[in-house]
């Protein structure tokens, strides 16, 4: 039997804002497992931070329930719920020292001073920040204030941790060192760590599952994979990495979980159709990975093995090239309106170089690629 | 000498020397003045002359060192009350949530200086007076059967006071209180505070700046007020403030108002050395 750590039951939450109700949480459920690493994504104003303050008791819903170990949170104050917070901006109390800052939440609890220092002085260690006690928050970098929110969070050994975009503020290369570090350390710690982020490839990286949210709504709930490779709606596919989108008319759906759709040049193709999809034909668009698109000159075509009842293949015009580095990504045109992005992975220094502008080329893909939205 | 002359214009020093000269004709002084004075002997009509003398401090620790430690006292309890009065006053104006509103209340703080301080004090009189405005309603309700000798005591003088300096607590505060960053409150919360420790521990500790500076602005010109116990106090409720005011009248006695105001200023001078030091503690802290 999994145990759900946190479960919200059709959550709505309002806010006033210039006279006007807008609605921030709009019927959420969800259902988080222990030990997991769940993240909420979405741009600024999805409503991720909301779901996260309501969770840790900072927000109260209007209606719905969110229950912690299967203990229903309403009318919990904050200060009774078994979770702990991560800020954004770490809100460590500037009046207090370090080791101060974390043997606050120990001395609420009523942990006498000895322990709470023990306490204390192993929780720096486990973020790795051993000396830094007797100094004041002011005088850390970004980096090491960021440990010590931590680690002042998780010296309450708390069910589930909340994280606000803790690396936001974060330069690059750091943030790159303590996505791996915050991986490490909620495997070591085995609590549950619900993260809130604007940045999607923080959140494939590091979550167990993701929720993908915008205005408020949860859209889809899935494994990096299942949202990467599978989105159900077209806000998902945009939101996460690069897509390319063409319109297409479904002609007709398969009983394979495959569809006919018309291109807008009128080519016929096979595509793979979203698990959500609702409509049986009419307009709908086709969603494709750059990453996922194979070029080929006429001449390589003919040497290769296609098979042509699982592979697209269609006529393309080279129009663009850029040089990435790892990559290069092509801008191509297929028929007379359609623009698709194709990045392939430069294996040789020849790769990048070896299409030249303007020069007709095929393109290729396999039909599972495709995944046909909604419009 | 010419790298000399040089660093005298860098350090900017010929911008400062209106200001210096102008302390220097009219504070210092005049406070060189007055600290003579104190020692000198009373002349005919108040004046000081020599010999020096000390008779003076002996009297301002002697005789009126009950109206002394009055002063202090009232100042002190001044101070308490607007600081009670005035921080959550002051917590409601800054956690308001529309600008207008704060802006509003913040206005109604500010609305009494609009009225002399003379005549703001003279309205606490009909208030107070015998067959004053509180007596009187008190009585019509049949409350009190005689009129409360409200007027000429301490109590008045208090109220006068906490009346008169209460603006100077709620500012203070109110920005301090504003740029306290209310995430603090939160992670109070989230780390197992409830309401009371999170105050005692988070929002008291990060807003006490504002209450140090609102209780030096309350505290200082409390103890050498005089028009307040001047208009209210009456006899019983009679300050250090009065006391020199009246020295330096016609039958004054310059010296020994010289030596009250110098005592009165250590007074002051120690009140803002804690000041200091407690706000240096609390940067350092």
């Amino acid at each position: 039997m999994t145990t759900h750590d946190v479960e919200l039951i059709d959550i709505v939450k309002d806010f006033e804002s210039g006279g006007k109700l807008v609605r921030a949480v709009d019927h959420v459920s969800v259902q988080i497992a222990d030990g997991e690493f769940f993240a909420l994504l979405g741009p600024s104003g999805c409503g991720k931070t909301t779901t996260l303050r309501l969770i840790a008791g900072f927000e109260q819903p209007i209606a719905g329930k969110v229950l912690i170990r299967g203990l229903a949170m309403e009318g919990i104050p904050a200060y009774h719920r078994p979770v702990n917070t991560v800020f954004q901006d770490y809100a460590l109390f500037p009046h207090l020292t370090v080791e101060q800052n974390i043997m606050f939440g120990l001395q609420m609890e009523g942990v006498n001073k000895k322990e709470a220092r023990k306490r204390a002085s192993e929780s720096l260690d486990m973020v790795r920040l051993p000396d830094v006690g007797a100094r004041k928050p002011h005088q850390l970098s970004g980096g090491q204030q960021q440990r010590v929110a931590l680690a002042r969070a998780l010296v309450k050994k708390p069910a589930v941790l909340l994280l606000d975009e803790p690396l936001g503020a974060l330069d690059l290369k750091l943030r790159k060192n303590m996505q791996y570090e915050l991986k490490a350390l909620q495997r070591d710690v085995g609590i549950t760590f619900i993260y809130v982020t604007h940045d999607q490839e923080e959140a494939i990286t590091m979550a167990d599952r993701i929720a993908v949210m915008n205005e408020g709504k949860m859209l889809q709930v899935g494994s990096p994979r299942q949202i990467y490779e599978r989105p159900e709606t077209v806000f998902v596919a945009d939101f996460i990495g690069e897509t390319n989108f063409i319109a297409g008319e479904l002609l007709e759906r398969g009983p394979d979980g495959f569809g006919r759709v018309k291109l807008p040049d009128d080519t016929v193709i096979t595509a793979q159709l979203s698990g959500t999809l609702s409509r049986s034909s009419g307009p709908v668009r086709l969603a494709i990975r750059p990453e996922r698109i194979g070029i080929a000159t006429i001449v390589e075509t003919e040497g290769e093995i296609i098979d042509p009842g699982e592979f697209t293949v269609l006529d393309a015009l080279l129009i663009d090239s850029q040089y990435i580095g790892t990559d290069t990504r092509y801008t191509l045109r297929i028929g007379d309106a359609t623009e698709l992005v194709v990045r392939v992975q430069n294996i040789s220094e020849l790769d990048s170089s070896a299409i030249a502008l303007g020069q007709p080329v095929t393109v290729y893909w396999h039909n599972s690629s495709t995944t046909v939205l909604d419009n | 000498m010419k790298n000399r002359w040089r660093r005298i214009r860098q350090d900017g020093v010929f911008l400062a020397l209106p200001t210096i000269l102008w302390l220097v004709i009219f504070f210092v002084l005049p406070l060189a003045v007055v600290l003579v004075f104190s020692f000198m002997s009373r002349g005919r009509g108040g004046v000081a002359i020599m010999p020096f003398t000390l008779d003076h401090y002996q009297r301002t620790f002697g005789v009126f060192f009950i109206i002394l430690q009055r002063s202090i006292g009232l100042a002190a309890l001044t101070t308490i009350v607007c600081l009670i009065v005035g921080y959550p006053l002051a917590f409601f104006i800054s956690t308001r949530r529309r600008r207008i509103v704060q802006q509003i209340t913040l206005f109604l703080v500010i609305l009494p200086f609009w009225t002399n301080f003379l005549i703001r004090t003279y309205a606490w009189r009909i208030l107070l007076g015998e067959e004053g405005t509180i007596n009187g309603f008190l009585l019509s309700l049949g409350i009190i059967s005689e009129a409360l000798p409200l007027l000429n005591t301490q109590l008045a003088v208090l109220i006068g006071l906490v009346y008169g300096f209460l603006p100077f607590m709620v500012l203070p505060i109110y920005a301090s209180v504003e740029r306290f960053n209310f995430r603090y409150v939160d992670a109070a919360h989230d780390l197992g505070a409830n309401d009371v420790r999170t105050f005692t521990r988070v929002v008291l500790p990060l807003t006490l700046p504002g209450v140090l500076a609102g209780c030096a602005l309350v505290f200082i010109p409390s103890v050498g007020a005089f028009v307040t116990p001047d208009l209210l106090g009456g006899t019983k409720g009679l300050m250090i403030g009065n006391l020199i005011n009246k020295q330096f009248g016609g039958s004054g006695n310059m010296p020994l108002g010289s030596a009250l105001s110098i005592v009165m200023m250590a007074v002051v001078m120690i009140s803002l050395l804690v000041y200091l030091f407690a706000n240096r503690r609390e940067a350092r802290a």
